[in-house]
């Protein structure tokens, strides 16, 4: 079962959680023992109660019969003896006299007569002794003030023919006193002997001997005992105001529903133990026994205030709950310092968890010597941190390593672009772009070109099978052959053959590359080239119209090492663009997988005929950027454009030519500015022009003179080539065999329309060369650095 | 090139004769940085029969005007040819350097 614990408390420390809610269970399970005994207890004491009650209304009971008993039986016994002709009334009236005298009980005594029966000249006579004050007085009750007759001691016997209790009546006249009367009838034989009732005898009892009797009886401390008559008279009561009362008015008078069947109950002549009100002014609970005094037809009952029978009891429970909930205090902290002592290791926990969490793999468990959960816990918490520490380790050193390898990649690849040549520096009658734009970040593609001679261009594209380092690195194999075959006269496919013949030597991937190769005579305009197994290339004519070089001249290289190729020539027209290519364009996707395909490449390339070689790879591949939207890029996409322009340099006859060559000393400066000087002279150049001339390779060759060579000493020749087009274009060519320098890719700052603070000392330079020519070119061949300088005239 | 030097009183005129380039930039750096070494920073370069200045001529002047300005100084040019004066307003000196057409008016800023 998942404990629940409710919001306010999920804040708190587990301790104090589990102890309040064990508490609250133990509290629970008290309140429930708690109410049983309560009602149990309830139960025992009220029984207990009832029975002792019991008791004490039968043996009080018993004392009121046993007291009555005479009071009954004498009278009886002496109306009796009056059947007997000898025994006369004066015999009776003595006898009465007598038994008041001697009996406590009996306050009084008359024998009362029918008219005229005793004496035939008396009315009235009714002979009564009471005592009063322990002095015993004698009288006549009846005369005309007190007619007898009417009174219920008399009358009523004489009605019913039998004894009869009175109801209690203060006889005013009579014995001056609240008293109850047994009156038993006479009956007599008459001188016609018929038996008529001649008068009765009475007995007179004061309440006040019940009254003493019953004030004995106490109940608790304030239980009392009282009777009541067959009409609910109250006889005897602890207050003497009640006495006289009617029990059933009072009841019906302000008490509850119980009391009044209580008390009905009581005049019928039932007894029982019941709950009722207190008869006094108070209307505390209370608990009644009663049973009738059988003689009398009166009642008496035994009344104590329910309070005084529980209340030891209540007491008792208050006390104990006292007691309970200052245990249960006491139990809470107890339970709550236990259990704070029991988590404290589990807190220790957490906290070392927490550091290991935050990376802290030395985080210090807590130590525990017992073998309880807990240190299990810990053991196992333990375990967990050597084998995250050795984890990590293990996960740096991987991550390491595949960073190595990742950054190795990289360098990989920067080592490949790196390796494309970049500097598409051609005579100015042919333009030449290339680009490479992988799939991956080493991909199998290339390009390359570079001179065999100044006039002789070889240009090559290839697709290795396969993307990704290996394809790469097949990739630089192939091309490091084709550079290091190919040289100035050998035909085109003995290159090729021999380059496949490596190739497939030891070639245990059976990885093979596709490749065009053609070299280019700049000054002719014509291609030799042979076509391994690679796509055919684009020609573009000037006017528009795209086709293909449809021809293969043996299988991709790196096949079969005994593969043979052939070659083709090909005669650029002017202005014809050649446009190599490997399948990645036109197996490009888009988003529903639909090829680039070559019809529509044709098409881009038609619109594009008029454009540089530059802009014609560019536009294309912004094209199939915007096809392939949404995709990755399946294959690497490589593109090489060659445009032949026009023949006018590669005329030699329109030109005129000045060859000058200088030593890499300062002092050859002079040597320049001579030479210049009738250069400007034969060809008629205009001041400003021979200025910027002087300018400008007193620059260039004041840098080849300090930075080209790191041996100052050695000689070496500084070759300048001066050539005048038929069109007045001034194309001066300079050449040395110093360290690779590309002025155009030199970093000039730009800060020449800024103010004086701003500007630094040097870089004027290489800003007058770019600002004074018209077109400056470079080009490293063959360990030369070769810059061409064009300036319209 | 030949460099000639003239003190006046409210100033140092050095005049330039001939090309001024890579060869021989060094003595013109000597001979202006003496000169403001010894705090005669009050200096009037007369370029008028100074017919050739390659960029190792124009970074001598630029330090030297960058020298003087420092020491508060003056450091005035006069008397360009048009093809200097060309190559002056490509190297964006027209803006930093003050330029007079002749000598007298250059005078009179001393």
């Amino acid at each position: 079962m998942r404990l629940k614990f409710p919001k306010f408390l999920r804040c708190w420390g587990l301790a104090f959680r589990y102890s309040l809610f064990f508490l609250s269970a133990i509290v629970i399970i008290f309140l429930i023992a708690f109410f049983y005994s309560y009602v149990y207890s309830i139960k025992l004491l009220v029984e207990g109660a009832k029975k002792d009650a019991d008791i004490l209304t039968r043996e009080t009971i018993v004392r009121f019969e046993n007291t009555l008993q005479p009071v009954e039986l004498i009278p009886q016994t002496l109306v009796n003896s009056l059947e007997n002709p000898n025994v006369s009334y004066n015999d009776v009236i003595r006898i009465a006299r007598d038994f008041v005298l001697r009996n406590e009980v009996v306050f009084g005594s008359a024998l009362a007569f029918e008219p005229y029966v005793f004496d035939k000249d008396l009315y009235w006579y009714a002979p009564y002794t009471f005592e009063t004050k322990n002095r015993t007085i004698q009288k006549n009750l009846g005369n005309p003030s007190y007619d007898y007759f009417s009174k219920d001691w008399y009358r009523l016997p004489k009605l019913l023919g039998k004894p009869v209790w009175s109801e209690p009546y203060f006889d005013k006249g009579g014995g001056d006193t609240l008293m109850c009367t047994y009156s038993v009838p006479i009956y007599r034989p008459g001188a016609d002997s018929k038996t008529r009732f001649v008068g009765v005898l009475t007995m007179d009892i004061s309440l006040e001997a019940f009254q003493k009797m019953v004030d004995g009886i106490k109940v608790y401390k304030s239980g009392y005992g009282f009777l009541i008559s067959h009409e609910g008279a109250i006889l005897t009561f602890p207050k003497p105001g009640f006495v006289n009362k009617n029990i059933l008015e009072l009841a019906e008078k302000g008490k509850g529903e119980e009391t009044i069947s209580a008390v009905r109950a009581m005049m019928d002549g039932q007894s029982g133990f019941t709950s009722m009100d207190g008869l006094d002014a108070k209307r505390n609970a209370s608990f009644i026994c009663y049973a009738p005094v059988s003689s009398t037809g009166w009642s008496f009952g035994v009344l104590f205030p329910a309070e005084e029978l529980l209340g030891d009891l209540i007491q008792f429970l208050k006390d104990l709950l006292w007691i309970f909930a200052i245990s249960i205090l006491a139990l809470l902290i107890t339970t709550v310092l236990i259990t704070r002592r029991l988590t404290k290791p589990i807190s220790r926990l957490v906290e070392a968890t927490r550091k290991i969490g935050q990376g802290d793999f030395n985080a210090t468990l807590p130590v525990r010597r017992s073998r309880d959960e807990i240190a299990q816990l810990t053991k196992a918490f333990s375990v967990m941190q050597d084998e995250l520490r050795n984890y990590i380790q293990n996960l740096q050193e991987t991550t390491s390593a595949k960073e190595k390898i990742e950054s190795e990649l990289n360098v990989a690849h920067s080592i490949q672009m790196g390796m494309l040549p970049r500097g598409f520096s051609t005579p100015a009658n042919w333009d030449l772009f290339a680009t490479v734009d992988p799939a991956k970040a080493v991909g199998g593609d290339l390009y390359d070109f570079f001179y065999l001679d100044p006039d002789h261009l070889c240009i090559a594209i290839g697709d290795v099978a396969g993307k990704g380092v290996p394809a790469s690195l097949f990739m630089m194999v192939t091309r490091t052959l084709l550079r290091a075959k190919l040289i100035a006269n050998k035909p085109i496919h003995e290159v090729m053959q021999s380059i496949n013949q490596e190739l497939s030597l030891d070639n245990p991937n059976q990885m093979f590359v596709t490749f065009f190769a053609g070299i280019v005579n700049l000054k002719e305009g014509s291609m030799e080239f042979c076509n391994a197994g690679h796509n055919y290339p684009y020609i573009i004519s000037s006017d528009g119209e795209v086709r293909q070089l449809k021809v293969r001249n043996g299988l991709p290289l790196g096949i079969f090492d005994t593969g043979s190729y052939s070659s083709g020539t090909f005669h650029f027209q002017p202005r014809e663009i050649l446009v190599l290519s490997t399948d990645g364009i036109t197996e490009a996707l888009n988003q529903s997988n639909d090829f680039f395909g070559e019809a529509q490449l044709a098409e881009s390339l038609a619109a594009l005929a008029d454009k540089s070689s530059k802009e014609l790879t560019e536009t294309l591949i912004y094209q199939l950027k915007r096809f392939s939207t949404g995709t990755e890029q399946a294959d690497d996409i490589t593109i090489l454009a060659l445009q032949y322009k026009d023949q006018t340099v590669s005329n030699p006859d329109a030109m005129e030519t000045m060859e000058l060559t200088l030593l890499n000393q300062l002092t050859e400066l002079d040597k320049l500015v001579t030479e210049l000087e009738k250069l400007a002279g034969s060809w008629n150049l205009p001041d400003k022009t021979v200025m910027e001339l002087n300018l400008v390779l007193e620059e260039l060759f004041t840098n080849i003179v300090f930075y080209a060579f790191d041996d100052k000493k050695e000689e070496h020749p500084i070759r300048l080539t001066f050539t005048l087009s038929a069109s007045r274009q001034l194309i001066i060519r300079l050449s040395d065999d110093g360290k690779p320098f590309n002025l155009l890719e030199a970093k000039v700052r730009d800060e020449f329309d800024k103010p004086l603070e701003e500007r630094h000392i040097g870089g004027l330079g290489i800003h007058f060369v770019r600002e004074m020519m018209d077109q400056v070119e470079y080009q490293r061949i063959e360990g030369q650095n070769i810059v061409t300088l064009y300036k319209n005239l | 090139m030949e460099l000639s030097e003239q003190k006046t009183p409210q100033c140092t005129i050095i005049g330039i004769e001939g090309r001024l380039d890579t060869t021989n930039y060094n003595i013109l750096e000597k001979k202006l940085m003496e000169l403001i070494d010894a705090r005669n920073d009050r200096i009037l370069v007369e370029c008028s029969k100074m017919d050739y200045v390659s960029s190792s001529g124009l970074r001598i002047l630029l330090m030297a005007l960058k020298k003087v300005t420092l020491s508060k100084g003056k450091f005035v040019l006069c008397g360009l040819q048009e093809n200097i004066r060309e190559i002056f307003e490509i190297s964006g000196f027209t803006n930093i350097f003050e330029i007079y057409p002749g000598r007298e008016e250059a005078l009179k800023v001393f």
